[in-house]
């Protein structure tokens, strides 16, 4: 999970690489990386476009990511969903609770619009 | 007339990849079986006979049709050459075909017709030729015109090729929202657009939006949120507070709680977007899950069980049998025989021991409360010939000797389900209840109910 920092538009914003699979396997690892991130920024982006599978306990995971960032008064968006995962977020209507863009750059864009950072 | 259905293996291999567990020939759209729409319109055109050829596996096809009698038509099978052209498939059909016109419908299509016109008439009118024909398939006719006829009349009726997953849910939807009229669909409703089939349970605060389509043993439970435009297949499950809206569910699957399934196919565990081919396997069983049809799963955990059950039920039996069995037997009152009666439904046979208690000795009823006349069938149970608890045995002969059908669920044994939930036995309501439990009682849920079949035993004869 490679983590980068994106000051282009004036917001510290954090991008979040997943790829691969996330599953009950390695969501435990996420949660805790992400602890890590949202010290450094509570705007956050995953980039997902790498993500092939993802299942419930992956799901939750994420879930819980969001759960943290608005405890922390930040966003956290997703970008790229392929068509499986999509599915699967549409299926659980966790696609509801997300912010979901088409690719990163549109999801750093639309940080943009926020008047007042505290980052 | 006469009809070939050519269907090659490479026309429908798409339907392999992506329901692996359907037979392309038996995919249901509108719960209907493929091939069951082509039958219905060979036959509206006035076919007596049907021969199905194919380059692929047709053993799952033929235990479906059998032989056609169900449609009143004589269904045949042949294999054919992936290569083959017409004249190839007319001579090698020779013999079918002899000097009859036939009707050759080729290709993975499926065909826009309706129900309510005359194409018996048509046909008979039409040259020969190609009737009508779509990329990757056609109806054609050889043979002389049956009604001379100047002007050919139009043919209303179009094909729709069945290429790809789109094509099918397209074709689903439209069948589903117009094909009332236009086909025979299965189940039953008392309004339009709404079709239901057997053993469906539906919760109070489940909500059902034409129109749908639902097909047998099916469970929608509270909250649940069905339509519109929703095809559910047979032996499903949607839990609490899920929604399908203008989706396909097909059969044996489970939608899990609190889910959305809106513009999708489900079957099984997997979950396909019809627009992008895009599909993915869940593997949460609490999400979407396949449910395994019956009599396919379990055999042996379940012979086992009931293997016990009845050799601690023969132990119980046996003393009261050895002081009971002597006296009626001296009483003329235990009359024993043997029936023939149907081991499975693939028409195999097997001899039945019967003992009768007649007459109203205390002896007698006792016997018969405590269903001594049973005995002789739980050895079975041992064996592994019968279940202890699952379908009454069907006669081989007389005038229920029709053979089991296929997806009846039939599991012979000593007792039935029906007596268990005290359903008149020999009525045909209790088919429903024996298929309900065919397919959802576990092997612990048989043994409460066999306790229950015994215990009503014992409270009707006392009774009496």
């Amino acid at each position: 999970m490679n983590f980068l920092l994106d000051t282009s538009n004036g917001l510290t914003i954090g991008i979040a690489e997943l790829g691969g699979r996330l599953d009950s396997q390695n969501s435990p690892t996420l949660q805790k990386v992400f602890n890590s991130w949202l010290q450094q920024t509570r705007f956050l982006v995953f980039d997902c476009s790498g993500l092939d599978f993802i299942d419930s306990s992956g799901l939750g995971a994420i879930v819980g990511c969001l759960r943290k960032t608005l405890e922390r008064e930040g966003e956290l968006k997703l970008a790229g969903l392929n068509a499986k995962v999509a599915m699967v977020f549409e299926l659980t209507q966790a696609e509801r609770l997300f912010s979901i863009f088409a690719n990163t750059g549109d999801a750093v864009t639309s940080f943009s619009v926020v008047p007042d950072s505290k980052n | 007339m006469k009809t070939l259905l050519a269907i090659r293996e490479r026309e429908y291999e798409w339907v392999n990849q992506t329901f692996p567990s359907i037979h392309p020939l038996l995919l249901p759209i509108c719960n209907k079986p493929f091939t069951e729409f082509l039958i219905d319109f060979a036959i509206l055109a006035g076919s007596t006979e049907v021969r199905l050829l194919s380059d692929g596996p047709l053993a799952e096809v033929k235990e479906y049709c059998e032989n056609g009698s169900r449609w009143g038509v004589q269904l045949s099978y042949a294999t054919l050459q992936a290569d083959d052209s017409l004249k190839d498939l007319l001579d090698k059909n020779r013999r079918f075909c002899g000097e009859d016109r036939i009707m050759i419908i080729s290709g993975f299509c499926f065909i826009n017709y309706d129900k309510q016109r005359g194409y018996a008439s048509i046909m008979s009118q039409m040259p020969a030729g190609t009737c009508v024909s779509c990329p990757g398939g056609s109806i054609i006719l050889a043979g002389n015109q049956e009604t001379l006829s100047r002007n050919p009349p139009e043919i209303p009726l179009s094909l729709l090729p069945l290429d790809e997953i789109g094509s099918y849910f397209r074709i689903s939807m439209e069948t589903l929202e117009n094909g009332s009229a236009r086909y025979v669909l299965p189940g039953y409703g008392n309004e339009p657009e709404c079709a239901i089939g057997r053993n469906v349970i539906i919760s109070k605060t489940a909500e059902i939006i034409k129109p749908v389509s639902i097909g047998n043993n099916v469970q929608i439970l509270s909250g649940a949120i069905i339509g519109p435009a929703c095809i559910i297949g047979s032996n499903v499950i949607i839990d609490k507070e899920s929604s399908v809206k203008k989706g396909v569910i097909l059969d044996n699957t489970y939608i899990g709680e609190h889910l959305e399934v809106k513009g999708r196919i489900a079957s099984g565990n997997m979950l396909i977007d019809p627009r992008s081919s895009a599909s993915i396997a869940m593997e949460d069983p609490h999400l979407l899950s396949g449910i395994k049809a019956a009599g396919k799963s379990g055999t042996a955990g379940r012979k086992t069980v009931h293997a016990i059950a009845a050799a601690i039920l023969i132990t119980m039996q046996l003393i009261p049998f050895l002081l009971l069995f002597p006296l009626l037997k001296l009483q003329g009152r235990w009359c024993s025989g043997t029936t023939t009666c149907h081991a499975d439904s693939s028409g195999k046979t097997f001899t039945l021991p019967t003992a009768e208690i007649t007459g109203n000795s205390p002896a007698g009823s006792l016997a018969a409360a405590i269903s001594l006349d049973r005995l002789p069938l739980l050895l079975r149970v041992i064996i592994g010939q019968l279940t202890i608890i699952g379908s009454s045995p069907i006669p081989a002969s007389g005038e229920t000797g029709d053979k089991p059908s296929a997806k009846s669920g039939y599991r012979p044994a000593v007792f039935s389900y029906a007596e268990a939930e005290d359903w008149p036995v020999n009525s045909s309501d209790a088919a429903i209840v024996e298929r309900y439990y065919t397919i959802h009682s576990t092997p612990l849920n048989d043994i409460g109910l066999t306790m229950k079949a015994l215990l009503n035993k014992l409270y009707e004869h006392n009774a009496a």
